[in-house]
């Protein structure tokens, strides 16, 4: 400390132990910038996903509500015509679909937010019940129709329930691939919540 | 002086947060419980399932068992497997009450408990559309009804959903859960 008339100057030479600080503040900003990277990466993954989900549901429902099939041969009085409606399981199957790809779109948004910023916490807990909710809904519909597309191929002999695919063919094969497509769709959603769980872990 | 408060109050609202993540943790080992008493309660009131009606001819005998449709068999497996799984995920949820602050192993539970969900769900969705068909029928297919016939047996396996969908809805409200206490601050 030099005293110069009124004037007071202070001397800090630059000693080892700031230069420490500097490095410790340089080491904690950087795993704070990777950890952001990360939730960045793990909200991209959760918007591809749920653009995959998005297209399964979506072709699930296209495939159920176009399965349509009328035979080649007729009476007098009836034809033999085969469409999704004929079975209430097929139409609730229609209508779950239509929903879990309307929750999926309207999703979209929310989930570009969450690339955005990476550590709204609170928006990702509302999409991990909604994503809950719906993966219930869409799990259900596809296990009913599943059941349903199973009696038509085999049929069951206890109940007398015959198998119909033996004569409507293509129109077993399109609820067939339409079920399939709503598995998909369920098994993406699991993910989804796998995907928001890991988030909201990493976001403090 | 107004410093002072304002730090009691963080302090306060840190010794808060353990409590509140303890709470959230035990409501889920009960709801864990109450699942478990609702899947193994379907199980086994759809295996124990069966109806002989009361006349026969010389060579048949008309009888009724739930293996006699493969969807209410996967319907039994799956609500044992879900019980299986609930039972063996207790003593994670007493950990969960004793360490309040785990993390991982509920990102671990959520996903688990999803899954299991799905699995329930599917097992409960696929007897339904059978126990819906067994009642009404359906005319274009030329798939009668048969409870007419079977009229306890289509009672008993209607009961036995009931018990599935309350653990759905259940294990539905853990993931809830899970996902609340995840997002809690440390």
């Amino acid at each position: 400390m030099k005293n110069s008339g009124d004037s007071t100057v202070i001397d800090v030479p630059p000693t080892a132990g700031s230069s420490s600080k500097k490095k410790a503040v340089v080491s904690t900003a950087a795993p704070q910038q990777a950890s952001g990277g990360v939730k960045r990466g793990l909200s991209i993954f959760d918007f591809v996903i749920r653009l995959g989900a998005l297209g399964a549901a979506l072709g699930a429902a296209a495939a159920m509500g176009t399965s349509d099939e009328t035979l080649p041969f007729f009476t007098q009085f009836f034809q033999f015509e085969a469409s999704y409606d004929d079975l209430p399981t097929f139409q609730f199957f229609l209508i779950a679909m239509g929903i879990v790809a309307g929750y999926l779109a309207l999703s979209l948004p929310f989930s570009i937010v969450c690339i955005v910023r990476p550590g709204a916490v609170g928006l990702r807990l509302l999409l991990l019940i909604l994503d809950t909710v719906v993966l219930t809904l869409a799990t259900s519909a596809a296990a009913a129709a599943a059941a349903i597309v199973y009696l038509a191929h085999d049929g069951n002999s206890s109940t007398n329930w015959l198998a119909i695919c033996d004569q409507f063919e293509d129109f077993c094969q399109n609820i067939s691939g339409a079920v399939i497509g709503a598995f998909i769709a369920a098994l993406l959603m699991m993910f989804l919540i796998l995907l928001s769980a890991f988030a909201i872990r990493n976001t403090h | 002086m107004k410093a002072v408060t304002g730090e009691s109050s963080e302090l306060k609202s840190s010794k808060l947060k353990p409590w509140v993540n303890r709470g959230l943790s035990i409501f889920d080992f009960i709801l864990r419980l109450a699942a478990i008493v609702g899947a193994l309660g379907s199980a086994i009131a759809m295996g124990t399932t069966t109806q002989t009606l009361p006349f026969a001819t010389q060579f048949i005998q008309f009888r009724a068992e739930y293996n006699d449709l493969p969807m209410f068999t996967f319907f039994v497996v799956a609500c044992a497997i879900v019980s299986g799984y609930l039972v063996l995920s207790l003593p994670l949820s007493i950990f969960h009450i004793l360490r309040s602050r785990a993390r991982a192993t509920r990102v671990v539970l959520v996903f688990l408990d999803a899954g299991m969900m799905a699995l329930l769900t599917s097992g409960a969705s696929a007897a339904a559309a059978i126990v819906y068909l067994a009642h009404k029928g359906n005319g274009k297919t030329n798939w009668l009804a048969i409870c007419q016939q079977f009229n306890s047996f289509c009672e008993r396996t209607s009961g036995s959903l009931i018990g599935s969908f309350v653990a759905i809805v259940l294990l539905m409200i853990m993931i809830f859960l899970s996902g609340a206490a995840l997002s809690r601050r440390r």
